[in-house]
């Protein structure tokens, strides 16, 4: 018993040093994107000062949502619903700015100087709106035991819509002109709330601030990790797991709120249609890049502020690097690619401890091999232009190496024949 | 010991980051025999049984089959090979029939290509035919008891022509007269020349079936010995490395006032045949004393117990009276709250958080107890976690390790230890020594006889009769949900507990005794 208990603690130790390895890891990797981007842009090394406040505003504005969104991941559920409680508490938001705006004698709504009592309003009732959402989601998810995947994939689906709907009604009875798709706030103010860098940054910090003792200094955080690592554990240990949820669908949908707000503050528009379409899985990339496990249990708020740091960084740089097309275009690519990325690292970090786990196994390895270099050449000849084949020869070489090379040091299988019984 | 080896581990170590989990392993098994393995949670059995069937690859070592060195990359080779395992917790899909599962990824088709269902339907009665198990092959696993299930594994060694089959702890789950059957279904295979490793820490068992024992501790292999030249105790010491003294928690307790009274409590069970899981129980508790619940799998212990914690499923009827007092918990939390606590069977599943240390699991029930300003105190929470650590002796590299890193029975101590911290009045433990090794398990019985000396009411079931006999001021014995017995501790044997629990009716619930 005591020597393997001496060595088993030393295991702790380095486990606990582990507890950080993705902060670390993240901190090192936006470091050196942002020195590469430096190196290969003009920008970076023409405008420092303007580029970083860019950076940080978009990672506020998605930050602000993902720390819902990694609440709910250690919580041990998903809200896939985010993208669209933006743009349905964004129409919200701007509906009860337009109501109560003051009128002119043609009867409309002027927007462009509104008081902080329209203001206080409608962010109040937007947040109320969020919490109503929210509670929708842990109703559906607890008393009528749909799974979170289910309940928050409906309103995914449903809120966009209804907000489309509600936003044309809104319009048709509130303005003269009748019925729109969106609603525009002219209100310098208000729109100072999304443009100005350091507001959103500033509402960012608090609530990560918030959210981190939340998460690591009270009891609710603490069972919180708890339900999200063993539900069944947490009900026996007295934990109102039920509560527990109301609260963390509350948070997703609420974060979400301040997000739909902050968005539509940017532009001056509430644009139901194609506002924050798709933000639900950036949201759950930056978390699960930021550490948070998807099983539930695991993850950290600096982790998940860091996740989305690293996410805006790296978009950020190939919008500078690529010389063809709209950057907004790859931002699918790069989310999509850096999950894979990080999730495979961690994978790649437990293999090392020896199960000769091999990533290109036969015949599915081969045709791994093929896509991912067909893939890489079809970024590069869209990004750079030129090369493509180039590239493509070299990546299926490399990867069509490291496969062989791993086959030959990995163990080899040796079935005695005498072995197989008649 | 004349036959050449059929298996020679030949120096075989496993390492895992910071442990050494098998040592430098050699041994042989002759065709033919029942080798025993046995050593305490952690000894490197089922790591050595997990690389001898394929499942780890990657060791240190040599491993030869009839002289020849093989390698197995996967349980297929192994399988191919002739060797089988049938693990502990069962590798069985519930969603499918038995016959699916014996035959899964070898599955019998037509000339078209397609499922021959009826093929192997047949196969699979007539292999289970030859087990002593009669259930249909169509019957879905997740309906079929646990001695079933575990046949179906065996079934499934059988169709794969097993000459070696290897059985890790495979009474764990089951009632006595399962164990008969698997005992039975042993022997045939052994009649038909199948060679058994047999892993368990139950000395009866062991020394029934095994030809030798092989003893490990500490991933070291200690000697392997023959049965006729040795006994349990000497077999014990090896296992634990010191001599056991015999628990003695029999000093007579003095029990205080009531503090649980149960009165005709009901439990349904809507959509079964019975319609019930509890009908018509009635006991009490007094403070100071410890009561045991004996009875077979599925006669209601855990239902009762959970039941009692506002855990249950469904709502149960009936009086329970705590300190005089009529509850009815509807959530764990008022049961907590209230003053009882309870200690769940499956660990793992039900009681451990993995992803938290051995501190947080400690306090997690207590954590209003650890606030300052509002806000969790580290170094309160540290004390409160330190002060269960030492007063349970749980052997642990500190409180910030994680709980996983602990062994069995600390980690049961831990979860005892968040329950101690709310004070209960009643403390309600679901078999607790399940899966904990022998030395573990006596340490836990002396705290449980320490904390009753302290005034608690203890309600402790187990699978293992000698246990509730060593422990329990007096027995209640359940059988199908109903109260078949209630044993003093002078009145209680085994025999008589047994009829009791294998008892179908009785006129008066408590006419046995």
């Amino acid at each position: 018993m005591t020597p393997s208990l001496g060595s088993d603690s030393k295991g702790c130790l380095r486990r606990l040093a582990h507890l950080h390895s993705t902060e670390l890891g993240l901190l090192v990797a936006i470091v050196v994107v942002v020195g590469f981007t430096a190196v290969f842009s003009d920008a970076y090394r023409g405008k420092p000062l303007q580029n970083a406040q860019e950076i940080l505003r978009q990672t506020s504005l998605l930050g602000v949502f993902a720390l819902g969104a990694a609440i709910v991941i250690i919580s041990g559920g998903i809200d896939l619903s985010s993208g669209s409680v933006i743009a349905f508490s964004g129409s919200v938001c701007a509906s009860i700015m337009l109501a109560l705006a003051p009128v002119d004698d043609a009867g409309n709504p002027m927007t462009q100087d509104l008081g902080a009592g329209v203001f206080a309003l409608a962010i109040a009732g937007t947040l109320f709106t969020g919490f109503l959402i929210g509670t929708l989601h842990a109703w559906l998810i607890t008393a009528v035991g749909l799974p979170p995947f289910v309940a928050t994939l409906a309103s995914l689906v449903g809120l966009r819509s209804l907000a489309r709907v509600f936003v044309q009604e809104v319009t048709a009875s509130l303005t003269p002109t009748g019925k729109t798709t969106q609603i525009y706030i002219y209100d310098e103010t208000f729109s100072k709330l999304g443009t100005t860098w350091w507001i959103p940054l500033c509402i960012f910090l608090v609530l990560s601030f918030l959210a981190s003792i939340l998460m690591s200094r009270t009891v609710v955080g603490r069972h919180l990790y708890a339900m999200g690592g063993n539900e069944a554990a947490a009900q026996l240990s007295g934990i109102r797991t039920d509560h527990l949820k109301w609260l963390a669908y509350s948070l997703g949908a609420i974060t979400a709120s301040i997000a739909g707000i902050l968005y539509t503050a940017e532009v001056g528009t509430a644009y139901p249609q194609v506002q924050g379409l798709g933000y639900e899985l950036n949201a759950i990339a930056a978390a699960v890049v930021g550490g948070c496990s998807l099983q539930g249990g695991v993850g950290l708020i600096s982790g998940t502020m860091l996740g989305v740091l690293f996410l805006r960084v790296v978009i950020d740089s190939v919008a500078k690097i690529i010389k063809f097309g709209s950057a907004d275009d790859y931002e699918g690519i790069i989310v999509g690619f850096l999950v894979v990325l990080a999730v495979a690292f961690n994978e790649l970090r437990q293999a090392r401890r020896g199960s000769g786990k091999q990533f290109f196994p036969g015949a599915l390895g081969a045709m791994a091999i093929g896509i991912l270099s067909l893939l890489s050449g079809v970024l590069t000849t869209i990004m750079v232009g030129k090369q493509a084949g180039v590239t493509v020869f070299a990546v299926l070489i490399a990867l069509g190496l490291i496969t062989l090379l791993r086959r030959r040091f990995s163990p080899r299988r040796i079935a005695s024949p005498a072995s197989r019984l008649p | 010991m004349i036959s050449a080896p059929l298996i020679s581990v030949r120096r075989v170590s496993k390492r895992y980051p910071g442990v050494l989990a098998l040592a430098d392993i050699s041994l042989e098994i002759v065709p033919g025999e029942l080798l025993a393995i046995v050593g305490e949670n952690g000894a490197g059995k089922s790591t050595l049984m997990k690389i001898l069937s394929g499942v780890i690859t990657d060791y240190e070592g040599e491993i030869a089959l009839r002289g020849q060195a093989v390698r197995f990359a996967t349980t297929r080779d192994a399988e191919n090979s002739g060797i089988s395992i049938i693990h502990q917790e069962l590798n069985l899909v519930d969603q499918l029939s038995a016959s699916a599962n014996i035959f899964l990824g070898r599955e019998l088709r037509t000339a078209w290509g397609f499922l021959d269902q009826d093929a192997m339907d047949r196969r699979a009665a007539e292999l289970l035919g030859q087990l002593e198990c009669h259930i249909h092959p169509g019957e879905l696993v997740r309906r079929l008891r646990v001695g079933d299930q575990q046949l179906i594994e065996i079934a499934k060694a059988l169709s794969l022509q097993t000459e070696i089959l290897i059985m890790d702890e495979p009474t764990s789950a089951l009632t006595e007269s399962e164990v008969a059957r698997l005992f039975r279904v042993i022997e045939r295979l052994r009649a038909r020349g199948v060679t058994v490793l047999y892993i368990s820490h139950k000395m009866d068992e062991v020394f029934r079936l095994a030809d030798r024992i092989a003893v490990l501790r500490d991933g070291r292999l200690v000697d392997t010995l023959n049965r006729r030249e040795t006994d349990a105790r000497k077999v014990t010491h090896l296992m634990v490395g010191r001599e056991l003294e015999e628990t003695d928690v029999s000093s007579p307790r003095t029990p205080g006032d009531v503090v649980l009274a149960v009165e005709h409590l009901r439990l349904p069970w809507p959509g079964h045949a019975r319609g019930w899981r509890l009908a018509d129980v009635s006991f009490s508790l007094r403070q100071g004393e410890i009561l045991g619940i004996a009875g077979l799998m599925g006669a209601g212990r855990t239902e009762l117990l959970e039941s009692l914690f506002g855990a249950s499923a469904d709502a149960p009827s009936g009086r329970i009276l705590l300190d005089g007092r009529e509850v009815m918990f509807r959530h764990p939390a008022e049961a907590m709250r209230a003053g009882v606590a309870l200690v769940t069977e499956d660990r793992k599943r039900l009681g451990l958080f993995a992803e938290m240390t051995v501190g947080q699991n400690i306090t997690l029930c207590t954590l209003d107890q650890s606030l300052r300003a509002g806000l969790l105190s580290r170094r309160r929470e540290n004390e409160q976690a330190e002060s269960i650590v030492s007063q349970l002796a749980i052997k642990a590299a500190g409180v910030d390790a994680p709980v996983t890193c602990l062994s069995g029975g600390n980690q049961q101590k831990a979860i005892i230890g968040r329950w101690l911290l709310t004070r209960p009045k009643v403390l309600l433990l679901d078999d607790p020594t399940r899966g904990v090794d022998v030395g573990a398990k006596a340490e836990l019985y002396r705290l449980m006889d320490q904390l009753c000396r302290q005034g608690l009411g203890i309600i402790v079931t187990s699978s293992e009769l000698p246990e509730l006999l060593t422990l329990c001021d007096r027995i209640l014995v359940l059988c199908e949900g109903r109260q078949t017995g209630e044993f003093s501790r002078q009145e209680a044997t085994e025999q008589r507990i047994m009829e009791a629990a294998t008892m179908r009716r009785v006129s008066s619930p408590s006419g046995i005794a």
